[in-house]
């Protein structure tokens, strides 16, 4: 399995990456820091399940998501993010993602999250 | 007051930034349900500044005349919030909540930087594990070249700033919030903002 975690803070991606750890064997886990960079990788990498922020530099969540499925539309996107109105949730979903989860990720929200995609 | 320089490491920015992104969310959401509008986040800013630079930045704010209210929070982590709106939004939020009066309008926007200080403030308190309480907020209107005089910016020598913009973009409301910590807090923010990141480490 191929991950790819989206985010633009350190702090975040380190936090997600340390929930991540238990369900992780052999499988490889990349990391953007905006939009554009997740496109490279995705270009690159067939990634399976990505972790998206949407408020980023460069290239935003909602701008890249479309994009992320245009490369892969077997790929699985969750968008974790502060913004959690209900309409940033509408259109994330719209737009294609599994889930939308509110920020910070933590273990029992990961569990969560392993467990729907499973 | 304390005169010594601030700084802070890329890494406690991005702490801090990403501290902030969680609790802006969570302030704009009850504020969006408040107006029963939709906002468009935007990256929080961290800035050091003298007070001095703060005031200069305020000028590119281009308008000659504020709503402008202050909430200070007290605590292990003090400070201030200071949210501008300008006039036109002023009106647009005035035409939004169909209120008629300047006493009504003032009345709102106390209520807006109430609730948005205290959920953003409070939703950094908790990720940051500590307690804060607030004061009364106030508001004044006035303009850009009365704000160096206002007692706000006095009790500060440099301060770290955190910008954030709030955007109705349907409605055509938008204000700045900064929140300004007092010198007394920086250490014990740094402390905290390293002993997070090194939780992950």
């Amino acid at each position: 399995m191929k991950y790819l975690i989206t985010d633009d803070s350190k702090l975040a991606r380190l936090s997600l990456l340390k929930s991540l750890q238990p369900y992780i064997k052999n499988d490889e886990i990349y990391q953007a820091t905006n939009g554009l960079e997740a496109i490279e990788i995705m270009k690159t990498h067939k990634v399976d399940i990505i972790f998206l922020d949407l408020t980023m530099p460069i290239m935003n969540g909602y701008e890249t998501l479309p994009k992320i499925l245009e490369i892969n539309p077997d790929a699985k996107v969750i968008v974790v993010s502060a913004d959690i109105q209900d309409k940033a949730k509408n259109i994330v979903i719209n737009l294609g993602a599994q889930l939308h989860i509110k920020k910070p990720i933590n273990k029992k929200k990961m569990q969560e999250i392993i467990n729907i995609l499973a | 007051m304390n005169q010594e320089t601030i700084t802070l490491t890329e890494d406690e920015k991005d702490v801090l930034q990403e501290l902030m992104n969680i609790a802006y969310g969570s302030a704009t959401t009850v504020i969006a349900e408040m107006l029963d509008a939709f906002a468009s986040l935007s990256i929080p800013k961290i800035e050091i500044l003298k007070t001095t630079s703060l005031l200069a930045k305020f000028d590119d704010l281009k308008s000659t005349s504020y709503f402008f209210s202050t909430q200070a929070f007290m605590g292990e982590f003090s400070g201030e919030s200071v949210f501008f709106i300008n006039k036109v939004s002023a009106n647009n939020l005035a035409q939004h909540l169909e209120l008629e009066n300047n006493e009504d309008i003032h009345d709102a926007i106390l209520e807006l930087t109430n609730v948005l200080t205290s959920s953003l403030t409070t939703r950094l308190a908790q990720e940051m594990k500590t307690e804060i309480t607030y004061s009364s907020p106030n508001i004044s209107e006035i303009s850009l070249e009365q704000i160096a005089d206002t007692q706000t910016f006095k009790n500060y020598s440099q301060v770290i700033v955190i910008y954030i913009q709030i955007n109705f973009k349907d409605q055509k409301i938008n204000g700045e919030i900064f929140i300004l910590t007092k010198d007394g807090s920086i250490q014990w923010l740094k402390q905290r903002l390293n002993s997070i990141l090194a939780a992950l480490i």
